[in-house]
Order: C-alpha cells, then structure tokens, then sequence
C-alpha cells in the first residue's frame, strides 16, 4: 500500500530535515521498518535495543492513535498517511 | 602552539564551549550544539587531542553519544550502546539503556578505548574511540548488584568513571546507590571498593554495597590517587590499606556533589559543599573548598564570588584544567560559570544566562 509517513519536530531533523517520506507496505511496522531503510538515522531514534518504540513517540494512522488501533500490527491502506509526533510531555 | 583552554557545558539546552587563551582572563562562548537537548556530560580526549565525546539525553529520539574529531566543529553520531538480549538475568525484561551520565577516556596506553557510564547502572566499553560500545558484563554480574538501590535521581546510574593513571586495566567506577566498584583486569572481574565509607541514613552503614556515591574522579597523572565526594563525606583513597579515609575539619557540611582533583598536586582536591536537603549553598554563600593534605583539614575560597549567594552544583559541575597554576571551574544550575585562574584564591564569573548547567569539564590543548 502506497502510504506517507510525515516526520514532526525532532524526527523530521533526525532524518537530515526530511518531514515527508513515501513508502509501500502492508502495516505500520512494515512501514516503520522501510522508513528506516531508507533513513538509518531515524532506527535508534524510534526504537531502543529491544525493539521497541520509544516512550516518547506518539504514531498516529490518519487521525488515530496506534494504540486504539492495532497496534503497530495495524494494516494500512493506499492513500494512508502515519505521523510521528514528538510525545509533548513535561514542563520543568 | 599556544596553550588554550576550552570548557565544555553541557546543560539542559544543549553543549556550550567557552575558550580563553592561558592567561584565562577572556572568554568566548560557542554554541549551543544539539540545542534543546540535555547534555549530561562531555568529555575531551588529551591522547589524541582532538576528539570530544558528548551524553545527549533526548526524550524523544533516545539517548545518544556524539563524537567530534575536530574539537567541536563537526560531529558524528556514535552507534548506541545496547544491552544484549538476556544478558541481565534478574531484569524483569531486558533493560534499555535510557542515559548517558558520563564518558571517560581509557588511559594514554590504550588510545582508542573510551568509557561510558549509563543508566541503569552498567559500563559501556569503546575500542573505537567512542564509535561503538560492548557492555562490560562483568560489572553487570557482579553478585552484589542485587543490593543497589536507585538514588536520587531517580534511577540506579553509573555516573562516575576514574582510570587510574598508572595501569590501564585498572579502573574505578561509582554508582548511586551501588558504591564503587574496581576491576584491575581491565573489566573483567569487579570488587566493590568501599571499606571505611560510612552512611548513617542506611541500616547497615558499612554495607560492602550500596553505598551512595556521588562524584568519584581519578588523579590525571599519579597512579592509585582517587577522591570522591559521597553523600556523606569526603573521602580519599588510601592506597596501603584498600579502604576510604574521610575529614571533614573546616568544612561547613558533608554533602555536596561536585569533586574536582588538583592537576599536579595528589593531595589536593576541591569541593563544592551544600546544605541538604534543599542542595543549595548554606547560609555561608557559595564558596569551594580545598584540602591540600587528603581531606585532614579544608579551607574555604569565595574571593570574587557574590557573598552569601545560594547556588547549587551539580555532580559534574566542577574540573580543573591542566595548566601552571591550575584553574578551577564550576558551573550552576542558575546558568552562570566561575572560574579561577590562580588555584581557588580568587574567582571570576566567566559565564552567564545559560541554560542550568548538568556537567562542567575542561579540555586544555597545546
């Protein structure tokens, strides 16, 4: 499936000031894993050593958190668009 | 080539580099580089003169190392470092490797081995100059690990590294709350080193483990000369008798965080002390202090600096640089640098309105 991943904030720097990715895949984590590919900056930044995704990053599919989705095992569909957003948290 | 200072800053909002001439009586700042983000700490490397490694801690990318080779002007991203699958047994999962508290040359014999203490507590190992890093399981093995506890900063952190200058497989490290720790086959084995430290806030207050240790640093040059400050105390490494002696006489407390140790003389060592719990300056104002016989006796120096100021330092908020006589630095968490160009006697502050600063070390070249 034809989708686009858009970088918000520090992810868009992470991957050299790159805000807008287009990728072929079935689900979000096959998506995740070409963005990668194509920007190796980006894999310790959107996962640790173990896999997974950094607390600090919100994946939405369209308007839908992943987490009322599917999870990263959501499936996509042509015309798709995900967005990393840097989490906004704190305030000290 | 003219000798030169270069103080690193790391602060909450990125890496600032101050230098000055010798004289150090004129400072330039530069950056800040990874603007916004929190720099724990950074670290020149002497051996090779050029070289700079940076602990950047971002919420959202991770954390990360970066490393220049060409004293700050370009930097590359270093690959993490990881903790293998399965290799803490009594984890509940594996571990992230969350932060970088610290990052220490290896010593001059072996040019391209770096040091990086993390959280949670565990050392990392470089045989690249700080490129790509092994986790030392050893220390991570270490049977006592069972009874560190997190401090209070929140997690269980190795934030202090001190290579001994006269062997490099011998090498010291300080946890909060883990105590320091000792391998003399370059990483293989580890030993906990705290006979003689003593806290009174713990059950057992000579526990072999546990310890909360607060800033620990190695002299540059003479071998088996360690000073720390802990949460309780001051303490210097008696080498004959493998264990801590401890003075406080002169001295307005026993806590603080910052240590700095005396370039040239093994005796001398500085101290920034604070008022606990609050971890700012006392009622006295801020001052250092300085020990020119191990810690028996302390004298204070605040020449120069605002009287009765409250200002809090950081763990790694104080170093010397390496010229005659030497300078002393720290910085605040209020963003302001004081320096001293003559051993303490008189201070200048040589920044201000930075970002609270977390780490203060010195590169000095030529």
């Amino acid at each position: 499936m034809a989708v686009t991943i858009r970088l918000y904030g520090a992810y868009g720097d992470f991957a050299g000031s790159v805000r807008s990715v287009a990728v072929d895949a079935p689900t979000l984590r096959t998506a995740l894993d070409a963005l990668v590919t194509l920007h190796p900056a980006l894999r310790e930044r959107l996962r640790d050593e173990h896999g997974r995704l950094r607390d600090h990053l919100g994946v939405y599919v369209n308007k839908n958190e992943m987490r009322f989705l599917g999870g990263e095992a959501t499936r996509v569909e042509d015309g798709d668009v995900i967005h990393l957003i840097p989490a906004v948290s704190g305030g000290r | 080539m003219a000798r030169s200072v270069a103080l690193l800053i790391g602060t909450r909002k990125g890496l600032f580099v101050l230098r000055s001439g010798a004289a150090r009586s004129r400072w330039r700042t530069e950056g800040p580089h990874f603007a916004g983000e929190p720099v724990y700490h950074a670290s020149y490397d002497p051996r090779d003169g050029a070289s700079i490694y940076v602990a950047v801690n971002q919420s959202w990318g991770g954390p990360r190392i970066e490393v220049s080779r060409d004293l700050g002007k370009t930097w590359s991203t270093a690959a993490n470092p990881a903790f293998p699958k399965g290799a803490v047994a009594d984890e509940d999962g594996d571990p992230t490797f969350q932060q970088t508290w610290h990052i220490e040359p290896g010593h001059a014999s072996t040019p391209k081995v770096v040091w990086a203490g993390v959280a949670p507590a565990a050392l990392f190992r470089s045989d690249d100059r700080g490129m790509t890093w092994t986790l030392v399981k050893g220390l991570t093995d270490q049977p006592t690990r069972k009874l560190w506890n997190p401090g209070g900063a929140g997690s269980i952190n190795l934030h202090s590294i001190a290579v001994d200058a006269g062997d490099p497989k011998r090498v010291a490290i300080g946890i909060s709350s883990g105590g320091v720790y000792e391998t003399r086959d370059g990483g293989t084995t580890w030993t906990p080193r705290n006979a003689g430290l003593t806290s009174a806030y713990m059950p057992d207050k000579e526990a072999e483990a546990g310890q909360c240790i607060h800033h620990l640093v190695a002299h540059p040059t003479a071998a088996n000369v360690r000073f720390m400050q802990a949460h309780e105390g001051m303490w210097w490494w008696d080498e004959a008798k493998s264990r801590w002696d401890g003075g406080e006489a002169g001295l307005p407390g026993n806590y603080g965080f910052a240590a700095a140790i005396h370039p040239h003389d093994e005796s001398t060592s500085y101290v920034f002390p604070l008022d606990w719990p609050q971890r700012m300056t006392n009622v006295l104002g801020a001052a250092v202090y300085r020990t020119r016989d191990r810690g028996k006796t302390w004298k204070r120096f605040s020449a120069g600096l605002p009287k009765g100021a409250p200002m809090e330092v950081m763990r790694e908020g104080m170093a010397t640089d390496r010229l005659d006589p030497a300078g002393i630095y720290f910085g605040t968490n209020a963003g302001e640098v004081w320096g001293s160009a003559d051993e303490g006697r008189s201070w200048e502050r040589v920044a201000a309105y930075l970002p609270p600063v977390l780490s203060l070390s010195t590169a000095t070249v030529g």
